[in-house]
């Protein structure tokens, strides 16, 4: 496993290696304006640059504290909801149709009513984060809770098990796994959409700087923030990832110490 | 096992307890006599009298604590002003003519922008880099970008097609964001855009060609935007308006007699490149709202169908 695991390491350090070397040679080599794309040297400059700003590093405690918050609200809500409904079947069917139709409606499209609501500070970006990224989580929880076993649920009920205990010891082993890939999902939707608040609505945060950045032509500066945008998004899958396995080593365990 | 999970329960809870604890509806809470007033602007170079206002204390020697909030293109300025979140916010003539015909209750309360008024020498202009658009009058049937379609842009390029002689109702109107302008026009995606400062200079400097100053042809000192506020706010708190109508006065007359101020002052709330700042043509910034001005821009609006009927002007101004 070794082996193949480092040799995936290099894989994935060379593609981006790659990546990088072509950002730098096609605007030098004057494919693309380099004034519209500049080369990643410059980038790293600007980046460089923004890293000694004190803005900087507030704009980006914002951001993280917009998603931190919003993911917690929306994951809260979705395992608690989606608990509630998946194990109510006459709740289940009641609202499976208007989950369906709110769930398609575009985070983006409630900047209005979030604007006439809270104006540009951190609950407007709530709204968005905790609305797109809430329906990733209770879908999830939902699906979850209709998988467990009927058989082990009959024979939690015949040793005695309580509502509490079946939740507890059947329903939650068996939707675990699914409100963690919930909560993968959600990680990233969430962070594109505090992202996306800022970026529209001027929120403060990591969005705006780049909004600023974009309208005084300040390019090499709102790519370098983009960049940053774009750590952020691997650094939240590969934490949420973590979490997932860790979450999901204990859960064997669980099982064994089952009645 | 689930630890994890429920401590991120915890969190969400803990998340509701604190949204609905730090109840931070802080309009205009006087404390000691100290008003909060946040307003809601556009970063770019037009705002810099007040920025330079609030450095200088004009606000808060009138008991105001000014907050900036910015947002892109000002999607969230007008709902913003209207629902309360901000006491005041700045825009465009015809973006308000267009609300107050929509039926939003909206009051202009200070001057915000003016022309320089000097043809080619504005911080507004039509560039092309086309050589077969010598002047304004061959943009007809051109495709033209603006920053908004059915705004003060199409409106005020149709009126320096117009004066120019040509016929402004074959213009193809297309609309792309300022800062993507100068690329959209070296990719000849358009055959001219209409620029304001920095990306006027930027496109200049690039190979582009000045074809015309849409704001001098419209109107002689044109006022291009405003500072509003609610009705309900001039109803409620007419002394917090007039305050900070005071301290705008002040704010645009120190900027327009200090220009050196105001281009450094840029430095604080935008990231123009510094090196750029010093060439940049600064826009007037007079303390009186050009009233004739303001109806020009009326009588297009209607005349471009962007409103149905002849705005209200008394209504609108102060």
């Amino acid at each position: 496993m070794r082996p193949g695991r480092r040799q995936r390491w290099w894989l994935g350090a060379s593609g981006l290696l790659g990546f990088l070397l072509l950002l730098e040679l096609v605007p030098r080599a004057g494919l693309v304006p380099d004034r519209y794309l500049p080369p990643t040297s410059r980038i790293a400059g600007a980046l460089a640059d923004e890293l000694g700003e004190p803005a900087f590093w507030r704009a980006l405690g914002d951001t993280l504290q917009g998603w931190a918050v919003g993911l917690a609200l929306a994951v809260g809500a979705g395992v608690g909801l989606g608990l509630l409904v998946g194990s109510v079947p006459a709740l289940r069917a009641a609202t499976s149709s208007t989950i369906e139709f709110l769930r398609p409606i575009p985070s983006v499209a409630l900047i209005p009513l979030a604007v006439l609501l809270f104006g540009t500070d951190l609950r407007s970006k709530l709204l968005l984060v905790v609305y797109a990224s809430f329906w990733q989580v209770l879908v999830q929880v939902v699906a979850g809770v209709r998988d467990v076993d009927p058989v082990a649920m009959d024979t939690a009920h015949s040793y005695g098990l309580g509502r509490w205990g079946r939740i507890r010891h059947v329903v939650w082993p068996t939707a675990l796994p699914y409100a963690m890939t919930g909560f993968r999902l959600a990680a990233a939707v969430a962070l594109i959409l505090a992202i996306t608040a800022e970026l529209i609505i001027g929120s403060p945060g990591l969005g705006r700087e780049i909004a600023v950045a974009q309208t005084s032509g300040a390019v090499p500066a709102m790519y370098a923030l983009v960049v940053v945008a774009g750590l952020l998004g691997v650094g939240v899958n590969l934490a949420a990832r973590a979490l997932e396995r860790q979450v999901l080593a204990w859960h064997p365990a669980t099982r064994r110490e089952a009645p | 096992m689930r630890r994890p999970l429920v401590a991120l329960v915890a969190v969400a809870l803990l998340g509701v307890v604190a949204g609905c604890g730090s109840d931070e509806n802080e309009a205009p809470a006087a404390s000691g006599g100290i008003k909060q007033v946040k307003v809601g602007v556009i970063p770019i170079l037009d705002v810099a009298p007040i920025y330079l206002g609030k450095e200088k204390g004009f606000f808060s020697n009138r008991g105001i604590e000014l907050t900036m909030e910015t947002g892109q293109g000002g999607a969230a300025i007008v709902p913003g002003v209207v629902s309360g979140q901000f006491q005041f916010g700045f825009s465009n003539v015809t973006s308000l003519l267009i609300a107050q015909s929509r039926g939003l209750p909206l009051k202009v309360v200070s001057n915000g922008v003016a022309s320089t008024s000097k043809d080619k020498a504005d911080y507004s202009g039509v560039v092309t880099r086309d050589d077969s658009i010598r002047t304004a009058a061959d943009l007809a049937g051109r495709r033209v970008a603006v920053n908004t379609l059915k705004n003060i842009g199409d409106s005020t390029i149709r009126a320096s097609v117009r004066k120019a002689g040509g016929d402004p109702s074959s213009i193809k109107f297309v609309e792309l964001a300022f800062p993507d302008m100068p690329a959209a026009l070296e990719a000849k995606r358009v055959d001219a855009v209409w620029v304001v400062e920095p990306f006027l200079s930027a496109t200049l400097s690039q190979g582009g060609r000045l074809v015309a100053s849409n704001y001098v042809d419209t109107a002689p000192d044109l006022t291009v935007a405003v500072y509003f506020t609610s009705e309900q706010l001039t109803k409620s708190d007419p002394d917090l308006v007039r305050r900070f109508t005071e301290a705008m006065a002040e704010s645009l007359a120190y900027a327009d007699s200090h220009p050196d101020e105001a281009r450094k002052v840029l430095a604080t709330y935008t990231q123009i490149d510094e090196a750029v700042i010093p060439d940049l043509t600064l826009p007037k910034w007079p303390a009186e709202i050009n009233r004739a001005s303001v109806d020009t821009l009326a009588t297009l609006a209607v005349q471009d169908g962007l409103v149905e009927k002849q705005p209200d002007l008394d209504a609108l101004l102060p």
